[in-house]
């Protein structure tokens, strides 16, 4: 446990840091902070996005939310919550953007990015939790890497399994929950 | 129905056809064996390349392609099952391949296993196993420095993370544990000396641990601060010439450190020299950026279109360096957007350049002229492994 203290502890700092004021005015300008949850592909960012996984086809019909304050489509890439995201979105697979497809088991230790919502101009604290304990669903392929930093620095690395302390280390996708409003925003 | 009637004709088109070639061909083809199972040669030649497939699609179903890159045709060679965001390694003087790699008994639950598996270079089958205590081998997107070999490849390094980082160390004649050693703070392995290994850690330096006639853990040394992970990291997989390891940092600085005494020494580094035609500006880009050839050249994937967070974006050129004269040889353009390279350790090198598509391009090192695509080989081409 206290391997995980101390990274939990690291993640306590590294949020401390990701919410202040610079970097929110980052963030407004476009950028991302932090980085995410779980294994990337090393492809192109534009072929990333461009087809999800699995390579060009049909898209993947729209989720909007429904609530014009948490605006977009949980099925995209640039839906405001996955600012720091990397993986198969949770949306895609059964689960929504905050909950983890059935059957699947939420891993207890995440990353966590700061992401600005362009309908009420609050920046939020987003929790990147892993679903784990089925294999790879295989759509909706998120890949950002802005701030990503090489598994020398494993609390800014987004190529970790974070399928860590759950009952199974097998990755499923990705959420992005809200944890609560970056406190320079209130 | 349709389709039988389809059948049966061309059937009869076909005995037509044999009938009027008969005369032409007394003798019919010979019976043929089953069953039969094609061997490999117990040394590959130095125009194999591991290409380990990460497959993304189907984590705990991962696995390596050996390809012949240098041969007009037959180029998959075999397979290697890799599970579970697993490493391949190769040994050089063993006729063994190492496969780190995590199972659960009902393939996503049950009980977690990890395991050294030991595979037969000639009959690409398995030869044995040894399990790792504990469920913390690290899984994430495969680096070749998580599982290093030591002792004059007698001994296996298996870099863990839960996420606290340790090493185990493994008797691979054994086949037994012979240590676990914390390593707060640092990641990786890179052999270093007769016996023992160096970390990159957190704070930019890296510590540097012998390792005892039994595999336990003596002195160790932590160097100065060189690596500026904030600002510049180093890339995490060098290319290895001789025991100097050469990184190259995600704004294109070359680094080299030599591993071959007891504490790794850093030997300074230099700038990739700068060159036009930036759209901003050219960085290294993708997974394996960096290789080397037998003559020590440095092979650098790099990307137009460099900034903060284009590192796993892939390239676009292979930049030819030597690191002795500390200048740009060539410039290789590539057919093809790609994602990690290596280098053959031929006497004429060829340079493997694999693509998300899961295919290989392959050039002459020498000229940089296109010599053939590989067409999907793997799912997700991650690592490759020139054979030596």
């Amino acid at each position: 446990m206290s391997g995980l203290d101390k990274f939990s502890e690291k993640v306590t700092r590294r949020v401390a840091r990701a919410t202040s004021r610079r970097s929110l005015l980052t963030l407004i300008g476009g950028a991302l902070t932090g980085a995410a949850v779980i294994p990337v592909l090393p492809v192109s960012r534009a072929q990333a996005q461009g087809h999800g996984h699995g390579g060009g086809g049909d898209p993947i019909a729209p989720q909007p939310t429904g609530n014009p304050q948490d605006p977009g489509d949980q099925t995209q890439c640039d839906y405001w919550r996955y600012c720091a995201i990397d993986g198969f979105l949770c949306s895609c697979c059964g689960g929504t953007a905050s909950s983890c497809p059935p059957g699947t088991e939420m891993s207890p230790i995440t990353w966590i990015g700061t992401c600005h919502n362009p309908a009420d101009n609050r920046a939020y604290i987003i929790s990147y939790n892993d679903c784990c304990g089925k294999s790879s669903c295989g759509r909706c392929l998120c890949n950002r890497n802005e701030r990503d930093r090489p598994m020398v620095r494993p609390q800014a690395n987004n190529d970790i399994n974070w399928c860590l302390g759950t009952e199974s280390a097998i990755y499923n996708c990705s959420t992005a929950v809200i944890l609560g409003v970056a406190l320079d925003q209130q | 129905m349709q389709s039988i009637l389809r059948g049966a004709a061309f059937a009869a088109l076909m005995w037509s056809a044999g009938a009027a070639g008969a005369a032409e061909y007394p003798q019919p083809l010979p019976e043929e064996p089953v069953p039969t199972v094609t061997e490999l040669p117990e040394r590959y030649p130095a125009s194999w390349v591991f290409v380990h497939d990460l497959h993304f699609n189907s984590l705990p179903d991962g696995r390596a392609a050996l390809v012949d890159v240098g041969a007009e045709s037959h180029h998959l060679r075999g397979q290697i099952p890799v599970a579970q965001f697993g490493n391949i390694l190769p040994s050089t003087t063993r006729g063994e391949i190492y496969v780190g790699e995590t199972f659960y008994s009902r393939l996503t639950r049950g009980e977690r296993t990890d395991v050294i598996t030991i595979w037969d270079t000639k009959t690409l089958a398995p030869k044995g196993e040894i399990v790792l205590p504990g469920g913390k081998r690290g899984l994430f997107v495969t680096l070749r420095n998580s599982l290093q070999l030591t002792n004059d490849e007698k001994w296996a390094l298996v870099f863990n993370f839960t996420p606290g980082s340790s090493v185990t160390v493994v008797d691979l004649d054994g086949r037994k544990i012979l240590s676990d050693i914390d390593l707060p703070g640092c990641s990786l392995v890179y052999p270093t000396g007769a016996r023992g290994f160096t970390s990159l850690c957190a704070d930019g330096t890296m510590t540097s641990i012998t390792l005892d006639a039994a595999g336990k853990p003596g002195a160790s040394v932590t160097s100065e601060a060189f690596n500026d992970i904030d600002d510049d990291p180093l890339f995490m997989t060098p290319a290895m010439v001789g025991r100097t390891g050469w990184f190259v940092s995600f704004k294109g600085n070359l680094r080299a450190i030599d591993f071959s005494g007891a504490a790794a020494k850093d030997l300074d580094s230099f700038a990739i020299p700068a060159q036009a035609g930036r759209d901003p500006e050219w960085r290294p880009g993708g997974w394996q950026v960096i290789s080397a050839d037998r003559a020590g050249l440095l092979y650098v994937l790099m990307n137009p279109k460099g900034g903060e967070g284009s590192h796993k974006d892939g390239g676009t050129e292979a930049w030819v360096i030597d690191p002795k004269a500390k200048t740009l040889v060539r410039r290789i353009a590539l057919k093809n957007h790609s994602v990690s390279i290596e280098a053959t350790q031929q006497e004429t090198p060829l340079l493997v350049a694999s693509r998300s598509d899961g295919s290989l391009d392959v050039y002459d090192a020498a000229t940089g002229a296109f010599v053939r695509t590989v067409a999907r080989v793997a799912h997700d081409p991650m690592t490759m492994t020139a054979a030596r």
